[in-house]
């Protein structure tokens, strides 16, 4: 056979297996966040409303607006911290020696724990009469001795921020060691003979040739801060109230719960549209280096 | 500006001896090449007077200072690093005015001085590019001008001309010789490559396993080994060292062959040095000893001839417009001035 | 202080920073693993030390619990995602590294993109179309929404490691005789084995931790362990000892399987994107 046909033939069944099971259901997911949508209503998956959904969620549904919120000051503060605490780690890690490659092994750990199970060791650790960090934190921080973290709206963000940076600063840590390790080492001793401080030395040299592992590393937790679920659905499951709701578990609560599946799959496509802009992002780091 | 003291410097990584044990003296102004074979310690030494990587044991002494425990940048030394570690985010200029600014040198000055630099080392025109813009030669350039931007105690360079090519490593050589008579700062150069060394040092240090084996002027190492390790290590085509005997005055090759006439006692087991400038070629039956030849090979501005003798291979250089074919019969004869023996045991010189 | 006692007294503070991280890393693990061997009376205590017990264990594989049932299902839907997943992938992966194709950029680009669209955007026609047909809470159509989030991934690894393979080796079968297919059998197949398994072992994690499918398409028969969790979620609360016991039972295989593949662990999860 020429190459010419097999290299078509090759890619075709990956091809079909994409389409049908991702591209296909985002076309439909569109298709239905124009109809009326209810899945106890037979036939209302056919019946079109035009834009009614997505004015609805924008005009109409203070909760929607919640769960934008949340999504949004959880996507910034987990990012954002755990970015900085990866990076704190790699740079302790980043010398080497046999500190290093123990902890470059248990850091693989937390990161094959499945999200949900992160959820359900971290409502573990912060049940208010045996869990160990309400335990240390009440020791640490006396006013939150007594506290009940999940019942507070504020504390239980708190945790669900904490399980989700806990669950992914071994990730980002592993990533940033591997940035570090391709910087040039002799631009660092370079700027060390020519005079700088250690601080100056990451802030000049370190730092700037770190620049696009960083970015990369920021846009991948950014992805897969905006989608979390497993986590927030095992741990709070939104709650107290709508404290903890993000996105996705708004959409599954309104499409499973009560059965708008219309609804939520409109409100699903609102949030395609950062994740767009993001992959895009993503896409041109990773073709670059290419 | 400021000479250099290593006492009994000593670096191990566990069992691993990097420098054992050495005490060197460098003098103020001189330009000191580190000589010797990959893993022999010479780039460790280096580093440590860097303050790159901490001795052992042992002290370093720049100037009248115990550096030991100064971090790198407290010790006023400017480097060179083998590939040139250059920050690829800045320009040339940036890179150049780097140890400046780190230095809190004043914004007015630092233009002038790094154009200046830029200048010595003809780089003007490429001030506003990144490194990655530039060739290896002028890579190693910037680096050179990022070192003598300022004036430190000591310059340090780590093998600067090993990654360009054969060609430009010859201008660049005579381009760091003139710079460095001409700035008169204390220089440590590392490099494997005898004819760097030759060419530019005041004084070599040949090492090997950590330990230096011979400190002395081009000409010493050249023309007075210290040992066998140093006899064959310097000199292309490296020095021919054959294995034989004295007996009554006679180097005896192993083969049994009566050689040349030695001024030495007898032993039983000794290796002769001779280089391959210090023996003729004759035509046979004209010189000390008739030899087939092995390889003929001729490199333009004279001739190789690799002879047979016996067991053993010789590099004799012959003439330029000498002709001659493989298996063909020479003699040759041996400059009796220029011999050198050796205990294979120790691998000590035995003076003659 | 001197020099030299600085310099031990901040490698001292490092060690001990370092040493600090982990800790911090590991207690919620470890604290699971304790848990998981108390008794129901101890595990409602600070306890540090106990008397372990292997009862929890038995507990959770009884009804009305019969974690077996959820652990065959987890393992069924795993493996044969990753069965299904991988030999696709790999004619793709060498394909799109070994030819250029029109719209080759473009169509990496969807792949990747797919790798990011929300899982919740996947499921909602998932759901409708499994309820119409029959699907839902059966073990094949869990498998058929999990190549969703396999497949992209799969291809884009598996791409890197057969880039990682020299192009010589391939020409010189050719110009020996080799036709492609026995190019891509003989030679390029045994060559990316070990990229083969280490992304085979990849997707089977993704697809054994895979929760929001499974939490929307089950509810009885096809009943994942990530699921089975919310088993123990009593009138009375959580029952945590045996909570840990299932989650020592989730985490205990994907751990011995990550540390299989540790050296890749980095490159996998960025797909190459970060060296």
């Amino acid at each position: 056979m020429r190459d010419n046909t097999l290299k078509y033939l090759l890619v075709l069944p990956a091809v079909v297996v994409v389409f049908a099971t991702a591209i296909w259901p985002l076309i439909e997911a569109a298709r239905l966040s124009f109809t009326v949508g209810r899945l106890n209503r037979p036939g209302s998956l056919e019946q079109y409303l035009g834009w009614e959904n997505y004015t609805w969620a924008f005009l109409e549904e203070p909760a929607f607006w919640n769960s934008v919120w949340v999504t949004a000051v959880y996507t910034i503060l987990t990012v954002g911290l755990t970015t900085i605490m990866a990076l704190g780690l790699a740079l302790l890690l980043a010398p080497g020696g046999r500190l290093r490659s123990s902890a470059q092994t248990l850091l693989i750990l937390p990161f094959a724990m499945s999200p949900a199970l992160i959820g359900v060791s971290f409502r573990f650790m912060f049940n208010p009469e045996f869990g160990l960090f309400d335990a240390f934190f009440g020791v640490l921080i006396p006013p939150l001795a007594d506290v009940s973290w999940l019942a507070d709206p504020n504390l239980a963000f708190a945790v669900v921020v904490m399980a989700d940076v806990w669950g992914w600063i071994p990730f980002l840590t592993l990533v940033l060691i591997g940035g570090l390790a391709s910087v040039p080492r002799d631009t660092v001793e370079a700027a060390q003979v020519d005079g700088a401080s250690g601080w100056r030395v990451f802030r000049d040299i370190t730092l700037p040739q770190l620049g696009p592992v960083l970015a990369v590393v920021i846009i991948l937790k950014s992805i897969f801060s905006l989608k979390t679920f497993d986590q927030v659905f095992m741990l709070t499951n939104g709650g107290p109230g709508t404290a903890t709701q993000t996105l996705s578990h708004y959409i599954y609560f309104n499409g499973m719960k009560y059965g708008q599946i219309g609804y939520s799959a409109a409100v699903a496509w609102l949030m395609v549209i950062p994740m767009i802009f993001l992959t895009y992002a993503y896409a041109k780091f990773v073709f670059r280096k290419n | 500006m400021a000479e250099i003291k290593l006492n009994n410097l000593t670096k191990r990584w566990g069992d691993f001896v990097g420098v054992d044990d050495q005490s060197l003296h460098i003098k103020d102004r001189e330009f000191l090449v580190l000589l010797g074979p990959s893993g022999c310690g010479k780039t460790t030494t280096m580093r440590m007077i860097a303050g790159l990587e901490d001795p052992t044991a042992g002290e370093i002494w720049i100037g009248d200072r115990m550096v030991n425990d100064d971090l790198p940048k407290d010790r006023d030394v400017a480097m060179v690093f083998q590939n040139y570690g250059l920050y690829p985010h800045m320009t040339i200029f940036e890179n150049i005015a780097y140890p400046l600014r780190v230095r809190g040198v004043d914004k007015s000055e630092v233009k002038p001085r790094v154009e200046k630099a830029a200048e010595q080392v003809e780089l003007t025109q490429f001030l506003d590019r990144k490194p990655k813009a530039l060739s290896g030669g002028q890579r190693q350039r910037v680096a050179l001008a990022r070192a003598i931007v300022r004036t430190p105690k000591v310059f340090l360079m780590d093998e600067p001309l090993s990654n360009l090519d054969a060609k430009l490593r010859v201008t660049m050589r005579a381009e760091l010789k003139h710079l460095s008579r001409e700035l008169q700062i204390t220089t440590v150069y590392v490099t494997h490559d005898q004819i760097e060394a030759m060419t530019l040092a005041d004084r070599v240090a040949v090492m090997k396993h950590g330990v230096i084996q011979q400190l002395g002027t081009p000409d010493e190492i050249y023309n007075d080994p210290a040992n066998l390790f140093v006899a064959g290590f310097i000199g292309s085509p490296a020095m021919n060292l054959i294995n034989g005997s004295v007996r009554n005055g006679m180097f005896v090759t192993t083969g049994g062959t009566q050689l040349v006439k030695l001024d030495a006692a007898d032993r039983a087991k000794a290796i002769l040095g001779v280089r391959a400038d210090d023996m003729q070629v004759h035509d046979a039956g004209q010189g000390d000893i008739d030899v087939t030849i092995y390889a003929f090979e001729n490199t333009g501005e004279s001739t190789l001839l690799t002879v047979q003798w016996g067991k053993q291979r010789v590099i004799a250089r012959g003439d330029r417009h000498l002709r001659k074919d493989q298996d063909e019969v020479v003699g040759i004869s041996l400059d009796p001035d220029h011999l050198y023996l050796f205990d294979p045991e120790t691998e000590d010189r035995i003076r003659i | 202080m001197t020099g030299r006692q600085r310099k031990q007294f901040w490698r001292a503070v490092h060690a001990a920073l370092i040493l600090v991280a982990m800790f911090v890393m590991l207690v919620p693990i470890v604290w699971i693993f304790l848990a998981a061997f108390k008794t129901h009376v101890d595990v409602y205590q600070l306890k540090l030390f106990f008397t372990p017990t292997l009862e929890n264990f038995g507990i959770v594989f009884d009804d009305p619990y019969r974690l077996g049932q959820k652990l065959f299902n987890s393992t069924i839907v795993a493996l044969v995602t990753v069965v299904i997943a991988i030999p696709i992938a790999t004619l793709a992966a060498y394909s799109f590294s070994r030819f250029s194709m029109r719209g080759e950029t473009m169509m990496l680009v969807i792949i990747l993109a797919t790798q990011f669209v929300p899982a919740v955007v996947i499921i909602l026609p998932f759901f409708v179309m499994f309820r119409d047909i029959g699907l839902l809470d059966t073990r094949v159509g869990l498998i058929l929404v999990n190549l969703a989030i396999v497949m992209p991934f799969a291809i884009w690894m598996i791409k890197g490691f057969i880039d990682g393979i020299p192009m010589d080796t391939e020409e010189a079968a050719m110009v020996d005789g080799s036709s492609r297919l026995q190019v891509i059998r003989n030679i390029v197949l045994p060559m990316a084995a070990p990229g083969l398994l280490t992304s085979g072992i990849f997707c089977f994690i993704i697809a054994w931790n895979e929760f929001l499918f499974a939490l929307i398409l089950t509810n009885k028969e096809a009943v994942t362990l990530p699921i089975g969790l919310a088993l123990f979620k009593g009138e009375e609360g959580d029952l945590w000892n045996l909570l840990s016991a299932a989650g020592i039972i989730i985490m205990a295989p994907m751990f011995v399987l990550a540390l299989m593949i540790r050296k890749y662990f980095v490159q996998g999860m960025t797909m190459g994107a970060v060296r």
